[in-house]
Formats: structure tokens, sequence, C-alpha cells
């Protein structure tokens, strides 16, 4: 998909390993489409002061923050688009799910001051996946945007979240979760003997380990919840069929390296077998070749050649200079910079042909020189994508 | 062996975390190699997924996709890929005693959906794995793992993970699981034996995240090792460089006998690794003025970390590095 049909999207998320700048990118495509005309909202789970500071937002918080207008007039946009970013609690999402579906003031009491919830919501693993999917839905029903740019956590299994609805609806309305609810309730059920007994064994394990008092704070816990138990299950499936929906583009940022290559060849399998398509790909920080044409081959001729060349041509024009050393340092630089030029396009070339993507929904951004959390690089970089795409 | 080198050395536990893409992996793979070189028997442990460091570490793989046992890279060298249901098989056959009732546990649907979903298990049982690991002993008493190295998750789950014990302790007030969550903590927290390396970039984005983690892991009540600079590139030694520059820029490109002699590219290249070298400088002395200390500087290398060879090659960096490190690692 060309860069331009991205922002058509409703969802657009971005999707990486952590380190190859996923934030800068989705800050970068929020600007590109608030160029185009839309209302945008970036969501980051990343801090991210500077871009902050950049954005003039002040701090990121749970709610959205609107970039003022003369920063975006600064940035380029001038057409009525708007940018808004806000960055993810955990802890406050989970919080608003209680007070929207506990059925009374007791209940979310209950839950509030329950052990296991109120550390479960900020410390404990896989609870910042699951609020990061309900924030998106949140704001994606109400409708307040026309796009919403998703910078997914940079985790280890960096695709956890699109488990996170799937596995929350499975753990939700697992058996084992209504036997440790309501042990009573299943006894007497004869078709759920066999499923019984089971379970009885699994708790009566568990409980010779994690001793009683755990259980019963777990099962205080999920009794809270039960109330509200279907309320969530439809909310993941609903994420669940918002990501694979065609208004959700996916856009795969990577860094040259062959490491981050393979991860994102990996991701993009991954993607796949969840039934997810790639809009492209964002290839960040590539070194240029700065010369004309393609990068050269390395040749240790061609570098004692050009060395020679280079310290005449100094010691003729500034005889006080150090000729030969500045040449020699000089050659040695580029001929490293070429290096790594070649060492990226060949990575493209692999991720080209390794991704079913057309080449325009390739885009290439050179690793730049200055600070890239500052407006004007965010508008370079969403121009690079969008308007003038080099071939680098 | 100098101090800082015996220091870390002489820890039983060392977690090396930091952002994503900084090179976790192979600084922990090359932290392995250093250690095994000065004959302390080390494993270099991997969570999750991805088994990168037999390939890294030049481990023969094993048959079979998860190895319950550790491999051998080489002497006093050995590698695992730690898998959270393993372990956790593991831990109910131990702590029940019937091997059965640790299957039948294990293998309940219902009870597999729960642990889909229910988070911080796998934080926990990782932990206990690796105190069982760090304190476990031969025949003469000694012990088994003198060494073990984690590459940790990046920043926000390697968190989670150190934070996982302190969570329970809220929560749990007796019972075995408070028992066990009471002596991995204990080993966590103990600095003489666990040490917490941070990894980073000399950029904005690696440099801020370092120094929060820094301060949360603290907070934890962890001990810190010296933070890893890692990908620095070497500086261009260019004495007069505006004016050589100027000169450079000056020529006419269509003499030049190469494109390596192109004044454009020359210019760009050269003004490209002087902007880099000022910005690695300002980050360097950053992380030293905040850290209270210098951090350990790893090149750069150009053909990559992509096997043993590359492990060992910054291997020999990072033991340069702490040689020259003045610092003393505070426990």
């Amino acid at each position: 998909m060309k860069p331009e049909r991205w922002l058509d999207c409703r969802v657009l998320v971005t999707v990486g390993t952590g380190g190859v700048g996923k934030t800068t990118v989705a800050a970068a495509l929020g600007l590109a489409a608030a160029r185009a005309g839309k209302s945008v909202l970036v969501m980051t789970i990343d801090p991210a002061r500077r871009l902050a500071d950049a954005l003039g937002t002040g701090p990121l918080g749970h709610e959205p923050r609107a970039v003022p207008v003369e920063r975006l007039r600064a940035a380029g946009v001038t057409g009525g688009g708007t940018l808004s970013a806000l960055m993810l609690d955990t802890k406050r999402t989970f919080d608003e799910l209680v007070l929207r579906f506990a059925p009374d003031p007791a209940a979310r009491e209950r839950i509030f001051s329950n052990p296991i919830y109120r550390n479960l919501t900020d410390a404990l693993g896989g609870s910042r996946e699951y609020s990061a999917m309900e924030k998106l839905r949140q704001m994606h029903v109400e409708g307040r945007y026309d796009l919403i740019v998703l910078d997914t956590p940079p985790a280890s299994h960096a695709l956890d979240f699109l488990d996170a609805p799937r596995r929350l609806a499975g753990f939700l309305e697992s058996q084992f979760l209504t036997v440790l609810l309501h042990p009573a309730a299943v006894v007497g059920r004869a078709s759920l003997r066999l499923f019984r007994s089971g379970s009885e064994l699994v708790l009566k394990g568990l409980e010779r380990i994690t001793g009683l008092e755990f259980l019963t704070s777990i099962s205080e816990f999920l009794l809270a919840f039960e109330e509200m138990l279907g309320g969530f299950s439809e909310r993941a499936r609903e994420v669940s069929r918002l990501l694979r929906d065609p208004v959700c583009g996916f856009v795969l940022v990577a860094g040259p390296d062959l490491q981050q290559a393979r991860s994102a060849e990996s991701f993009w399998q991954r993607l796949q077998s969840e039934g997810i398509q790639l809009a492209g790909l964002v290839l960040n920080r590539v070194h240029a070749w700065p010369g004309a044409g393609a990068a050269p081959a390395d040749d240790a001729a061609e570098a004692d050649r050009a060395v020679e060349w280079l310290a005449g041509e100094i010691a003729s024009r500034a005889p006080e200079l150090d000729a030969l050393g500045s040449a020699r340092a000089l050659v040695a630089a580029t001929r490293a910079q070429a290096a790594l030029a070649r060492r990226d396009s060949g990575v493209r070339e692999r991720l080209e042909r390794a991704l079913p993507l057309e080449p325009e929904a390739v885009r290439a951004i050179p690793l730049f020189a200055e600070d890239v959390h500052e407006l004007e690089a965010l508008a370079r970089m969403a121009r690079l994508i969008f308007d003038e795409p080099e071939r680098v | 062996m100098t101090d800082l080198v015996a220091q870390l050395l002489a820890r039983r536990l060392l977690l090396v975390t930091g952002k994503g893409g900084t090179g976790k992996t192979s600084v922990a793979a090359a932290l392995g190699r250093l250690a095994a070189d000065a004959g302390v028997r080390t494993l270099v442990v991997e969570l999750g997924h991805a088994a990168v460091l037999p390939d890294l570490l030049g481990a023969q793989r094993a048959s079979g996709d998860r190895p319950r046992e550790p491999l051998a890279a080489g002497p006093n060298l050995f590698t695992l890929r730690l898998i959270p249901e393993d372990a956790l098989l593991e831990y109910l056959e131990l702590q029940l005693r019937v091997r059965r009732l640790a299957r039948g546990i294990v293998g309940n649907a219902g009870f597999r959906r729960f642990l889909e979903a229910a988070p911080g298990w796998r934080e926990l049982i990782t932990l206990g794995k690796l105190w069982h690991m760090v304190t476990r002993e031969d025949a003469r008493g000694r012990p088994v793992w003198p060494l073990i190295v984690i590459d940790a998750p990046a920043t926000g789950h390697g968190l989670s993970l150190l934070s996982t014990p302190t969570v329970i302790l809220d929560t749990v007030r007796l019972g075995p699981l408070r028992r066990n969550t009471d002596l991995v903590q204990a080993l966590l927290t103990d600095a003489s034996r666990t040490l917490v390396l941070i990894v980073s970039l000399l950029e904005e984005l690696p440099v801020n995240e370092t120094l929060e983690l820094r301060a949360r892991v603290r907070e934890l009540g962890l001990g810190l090792g010296p933070v890893i600079a890692n990908g620095v590139e070497p500086p261009l030694v260019l004495p007069d460089a505006e004016r050589v520059l100027e000169v450079v820029a000056s020529l006419d490109g269509a003499n030049a006998p190469s494109p390596l002699a192109d004044p454009r590219a020359i210019c760009a290249s050269a003004r490209h690794r002087l902007s880099r070298a000022r910005m690695h400088a300002g980050f360097l002395e950053r992380l030293a003025r905040e850290t209270a200390s210098a951090p350990l500087v790893l090149p750069w290398l150009e053909q990559g970390v992509d096997g043993p060879d590359g492990v060992a090659q910054l291997a020999r960096h990072l033991r340069r590095a702490l040689e020259q490190s003045t610092d003393e690692v505070r426990a």
C-alpha cells in the first residue's frame, strides 16, 4: 500500500522491535496525516518527553493533549488538520473499566481494595498490552479522530499485544475460572464431573504451593470482576476484529542492520499467521551514500589513489595543513560510510524480497545527524515518508 | 585479574538489560565469554521464544525445540533458554513430589487457558528457576553454576520481572509461595551476589531510559554495575577540521580519481562522523555525571556481532574497558 493510502486508514499501528524508532515514526505518521487535513491522535507507550517538548503538548498523560496551532503551522499543517497525543496509563485504563462496569459502589470498592488488583494493574507483565488494546478500542469507538496512530509496546515478544485480547477472552471464559469462582455450583452437575475432578485436583495442588490465602485473594478478585466479565470478553473480541479490519493498517518499522532485518521478517510472519495485512515498511536510520550513484565497493587500491589525490590537492591549496594525515582520516571515514551504506542497501533489498510489498510501500529514512526529537526533524521525516521519498 | 573484572565475576547473577536495540544479547554473550575465559564456569541464560544464544556463542544445538539442559559452548561456557512453561512443570514436580499430579495440573485445559492470560506467573517462575540454579550445589558442596548471566528483557518487561517479588510479597503473607519469594528477593537484593548491568547507546533516548531504569532498579533494592555504552563509533581524528573540510569542499569532484575521493561524499561522511562523535561525547559525559562513574565503552564493530568470533571480539573490548576503569562496584 502506498504511504498516501496509509492515511486513509482509521487506525495505523507501528510495530517493530525496540530501539528502531517506532515512537518517532508514529509521531511522523501522525504529523503527515494532520498535514493532509485529518484530525489525528497518536497513542504512545513511551514517556517520550522530548517528543512532547517538540510537539509543545506538555507532559503526555492518559487523556489526549492537542499540539498547539502555532506548532502545527510551523510543521506545515495549514489545512485544518489537528494532532493530539496521549501516553497509555495501564492503571488508569483498568480503573476506568472498573468504574464503568462495576454494578454498584460496593463492588467497585471491593475491586479497588483487593491487593491483587492494586498490584496487578501496574506492576505485573501483560497488563500493559491489555490496556493498550482497551484504550485503542475506546478511542476508536468514541470516533473523535479521523486517524489513530498506535505506537505498540517495545516488548521482548513484541507482538504480545495482538494476543492480549484473545488471551483475555480465553481467560475469562475458561472453565477453570468458573470452578475457582463457584466450586459449589459445579458440584452435582454430572456432565461436568470429569472436568470437575480435574480442576479440583488442580486447585488442591495449587493450594499446596501458593497457600490458601493467595488463592482466596485471587478468587475474591475474580469474583469482584465476575459481573463485568461479559463486558471484558466482548470488548476483547471487538479489538481483535478491529485489528484485522481493512480500516486498520500495520506499518513495520525496522532498522537497517541484519539482526533488525531478521526480526522484521519474523514480525511479518507473525502478522501473517494472525491474519493481519502489512500496509508498509519504514526502514529507519539508514546510512545514505552521500556521493553520486550507489556506494562504491571497498577497494584498498582505490582508497590509496583517493588519499594520494586528496593529499596533493590539500597540500597545494593549504600548505599549512597536515595534508597526508587529513587525507587518510577523511578517506577512512568515507570508506566506513560506504561500507555502512552498502550494508544498509543490502538489508533493504533483502527485506524487499522477503516482504510481499510493492516498492512504493517501502520508505527509507536516513540516519539524521541532528536530534530527531525536534519538530523540524519530525516534519522532515513525514516529508520523506509521504512526499519526497529518497532512494537511499 | 583486575579489580573490576574480579568484582563482576565474583557475583553469582548478572542481569543484563537496557533499552531495546542497544545490543543486550551481544553484551550478555560477551560477558559470558569473558567470564569463561577467566576460568569461571558460566551459564548464559536467555528468556522467552527466540533462541539466539546457541548460534551467537557457537554452542551445538540440541535435537528438539526446547532442551531442558544447558548446551555447552566451549570450556566453562554454557547456554540455556529458560521457558516459563517448562520451568513451571519442573517446579510443580519439585513441590508436589508427585509427577502425575504436576502433569495433571499443567495438562488441565482450563488451567492452561488460565495460565495463558494470568499475568505475573512467568516472571515469578523465571526468577524461581534462576534462584534454584544459583543455589544448586554439587556433591562436594560447590555451586554448580558459580556465575549466571541473564540476557534479561528490555526496560519495561525487565522491570516487570524484577518487581514481581515485591508485588508478591505485598500480597501473600504466608505459605510456600511466600517463603520461596522471600528467598528469591533475598538473592536479587543482595548486591554481593546480584548486579544489574544496563546497556545503552550514546544517544538521547537510550541514555534517558538508562538513567530512569537505574533509578527504578535502585528503588527495587537491587545493586547496579557500571553502565555499558555499546556500539560507540570511533571518533574522526581531524585537526583543523573546519579548514580541511573547507578546502575539500572547494575541490572539483570531476577530477576525483575514485568515488572514495568524491569531495561531496568526503565532506558529508566527515561531517556526519564529527557530529556523531560530538553527540557521543556529550552523552558519555552526561552518563558519567549522573551515575557518578565512567561508563564502559564498547566500540561499534564493523563486522557486527553475529557469531562466536564477534562475541569473542566484543569480550576482548569489554575486558579492556573493565581493566581500564578505575571505578569500583559498590556492593
